[in-house]
């Protein structure tokens, strides 16, 4: 039969092609091109003898237990002939990135977020309720009922070259892109470029999504410093991935700069800049280390050091991230975590309402630290932060201001992970952050749903 | 003098490869040990999951990210098994060899027939895989086709050692070919067994029996007291001929119903390495098959 095949096919071919000068070369391609269809067919015959077998047994299995499954397998012939199958399979079953589902592309998935959230204080005092020196902006939650958002994201390969996110939280006010952003996938050297709008990589908690966060809440620290969203931008960025024995990224961004409390709120100085590197380490099977420092820079012009001001200056923020995980069994683990957090900014600081301008030179810290506990679907957490840690420097022409005692704020949390994509969340917490004495009893009950496809979780 | 470094820098950077072995990075330590089989001398092989790990919830660490990116061939399981750290790792790797549709991107399950595809899913029935069960590794026949594919994908990679995986794969077959006589002369066939998981559906099908019930009233949802307690009732009166569950699985729900019924629980290995007897596929094998049948 082969060479019945060989006789017809070659001749064939060539006669068709009909270009004498390149005959060996098209014979040698004939070859290759024939032993492959030999293979496919003799893999589909295998399939299919397989598919007869599986129908034929009366248990749906593979019938008398293998033995006759094995004798009955061709022994295979030239080598090309285990070499092309392998190609031909992967390519033409070929499951994507994100897993196989056929259904979606692009892959959606939809995560609801809604919490009842009650207090001590009333609704008055929540809304004007600041950290002094750092923010102006409150919280903005209402006692009651909230649905923080529904986060639509949307995900998919561009091409072989490129894979593409995008997250759309849908809020009771409307709808925002929050995040839409590539990034490439077969750079050579260990190179990888990202690229659009997109969560910083400073820090840790930063590029996490709020769904993904272990409190409700963001760390004080990021609140009084960062935003209570986080840091998201438009710009590039670039990770490096050394072959070294140690996992160690580096990476750095350009970016517009656009944020309320490090540059500005639209975009409109150009540009800030960060620097970050992490490492990792494994201690045994069951635990990890990862830490590094993150640095960012730019040019600030914002209204959020206090009510009617505009500060003109220079923004630069430092941070160090450490987390240790520790998981011995499927139904166990510790999780502990830190980021400290250092800013320093250096300009004019404008009072509207005294019509002065004055040089501000702040250099603030702040300070979280978290454990989580996990039994089987329960989830258990505490976390303290703290603010003016080590360096408490708010010097207004020269003098220093004081904005009451320093802020902190004790949390715990439990909760029930019903399965991957529920999660019901108790929290507590006790937050003296306003420099008042002033304390805010904050009770979360949260609860957070996901649907659609499966995202994959970074470490 | 110039030319002379040159080229010998050029030596130097071409000359590495030939002498290199190929770096697989196998996801799960089933395939870590066949690939071994295959590749044996040939091939350095970086397991990432750990046996005492569940395959279902395993996270990306950054130790996975650093092995996935130095690896020529990443070999999986498939079938949206891995689907909670594999794609993270795919493109932290930055590895433009083991991206889809590369040579050196191996999902095992292209190589079997898939038991259990779902005709339609969604999440209310648990944690049902929705391209099938995908825990062929029970199964002598599909992984004599995944060490094929992979004795394929190795000698695309590496042509020049292309007889060797030839031969392992040879003596591999031989070796399963030899094994199951000894399986298949176990008193497996009719047996009936409750399973805690649905992770045992190919080792049925391949050795003639058949698992009535589920100590998972859904997969991935653990049971309710309520639920265990109806569990007993069908125990009582369908005596089957044990419970099977994993080192990792419901020990403590099996080792229950076991004592309150009298019906043996049963301890398989869920993968190489999970007990101290499965050192590789074959031992994996002959413990899985001599615990159903003690």
């Amino acid at each position: 039969m082969k060479i019945w095949r060989r006789l017809v096919l070659v001749p064939s071919l060539v006669l068709t092609l009909a270009s004498p000068s390149l005959g060996q070369d098209i014979e040698a391609r004939l070859k290759a091109l024939e032993d492959t269809t030999r293979a496919q067919q003799q893999k589909i015959e295998e399939q299919q003898r397989l598919i007869d077998e599986l129908k034929s047994s009366p248990l749906g299995g593979a019938g008398a237990p293998g033995e006759t499954e094995t004798t009955a397998r061709p022994t295979p012939g030239e080598p090309s002939q285990t070499a092309a199958p392998v190609q031909e399979g992967t390519t033409a079953k070929l499951t994507g990135i994100f897993g196989g589902s056929a259904m979606t592309n692009p892959y959606l998935s939809l995560i609801v977020n809604t919490f009842f959230y009650g207090s001590n204080l009333n609704q008055k005092e929540l809304d004007s309720r600041t950290v002094p020196g750092f923010t102006n902006v409150p919280v903005g939650i209402n006692k009651g009922f909230n649905l923080e958002s529904a986060e639509l994201f949307i995900f998919a390969p561009v091409d072989p070259y490129l894979n593409l996110y995008a997250n759309i939280p849908v809020t009771e006010s409307g709808t925002e892109l929050e995040e839409a952003y590539f990034v490439t996938s077969s750079l050579p050297g260990g190179l990888q470029v990202k690229g659009g709008k997109f969560k910083s990589g400073f820090g840790r908690i930063n590029a996490q999504h709020p769904h993904a966060w272990d409190f409700v809440d963001i760390p004080l620290n990021y609140r009084a410093m960062i935003g209570q969203e986080g840091w998201a931008d438009t710009g590039v960025q670039l990770t490096y991935l050394p072959s070294l024995p140690v996992y160690t990224q580096f990476g750095m961004e350009v970016l517009q700069g656009k944020n309320d409390l490090l540059f500005n709120p639209d975009g409109t100085t150009p540009y800030a800049f960060t620097a970050f590197v992490k490492s990792s380490l494994d201690f045994g099977e069951n635990s990890t280390l990862l830490f590094g420092p993150s640095f960012a820079t730019g040019k600030a012009r914002i209204t959020t050091v206090a009510d009617g001001t505009f500060f003109s200056g220079t923004t630069d923020l430092y941070g160090f991230e450490l987390v240790y995980k520790w998981k011995p069994s499927r139904t166990e683990s510790v999780v502990f975590q830190s980021e400290y957090l250092y800013r320093r900014q250096n300009g004019d600081l404008t009072d509207f309402t005294s019509s002065t301008t004055n040089p501000l030179k702040r250099i603030q810290d702040g300070l979280y630290v978290q454990a989580l506990y996990q039994w089987e679907r329960w989830r258990f957490g505490v976390r303290y932060d703290v603010l003016d840690l080590f360096k408490k420097e708010f010097l207004l022409a020269g003098d220093q201001q004081n904005f009451g005692n320093r802020a902190w704020r004790a949390t715990g949390a439990l909760e029930f992970n019903p399965s991957e994509f529920s999660r019901f969340r108790l929290q507590y917490n006790r937050d003296d952050s306003a420099g008042n004495g002033q304390i805010n009893n904050e009770l979360f009950f949260q609860m957070l749903l996901g649907i659609g496809a499966h995202a994959a979780h970074s470490f | 003098m110039r030319k002379t470094a040159i080229l010998l820098i050029a030596l130097l950077l071409f000359a590495t490869p030939a002498f290199a072995k190929v770096k697989v990075v196998a996801t799960l330590p089933w395939i870590g040990s066949v690939a071994n089989e295959i590749g044996k001398g040939q091939v350095e092989i970086t397991t990432l999951v750990k046996p005492n790990q569940d395959p279902h919830m395993v996270e990306a660490r950054p130790s996975m990210i650093l092995a996935t990116r130095n690896a020529d061939i990443l070999m999986y399981n498939g079938l949206d098994l891995e689907i909670g750290y594999l794609p993270v790792l795919i493109e932290s790797s930055r590895n433009p060899n083991i991206q889809p549709g590369k040579p050196g991107n191996f999902d095992g399950s292209h190589f079997v027939t898939v038991l259990e595809k779902p005709v339609s899913v969604d999440r209310s029935m648990g944690d049902v895989h929705p391209l099938g069960n995908p825990h062929y590794h029970y199964s002598p026949a599909r992984i004599l086709s995944v060490a094929e594919g992979m004795a394929g994908a190795l000698s695309v990679l590496d042509p020049s050692h292309a007889d060797a995986y030839k031969a392992n794969l040879s003596a591999f077959r031989e070796k399963v070919r030899q094994k199951q006589k000894g399986w298949s002369a176990l008193s497996t066939k009719g047996r009936r067994f409750i399973a805690y998981h649905k992770l045992f559906e190919y080792l049925a099908a391949d050795f003639g029996f058949t698992i009535t019930a589920y100590v998972e009233p859904k997969p991935g949802i653990p049971p309710s007291a309520s639920y265990i307690e109806h569990l007993i009732e069908t125990i009582r009166q369908s005596r089957p001929n044990g419970i099977l569950t994993t080192p990792i699985y419901g020990r403590k729900e099996v080792d229950f119903l076991a004592e309150k019924t009298g019906v043996r629980g049963i301890i398989i290995p869920h993968d190489v390495g999970a007990t101290p007897g499965a050192k590789d596929w074959f031992s994996f094998m002959d413990q899985t098959l001599s615990e159903l049948v003690k």
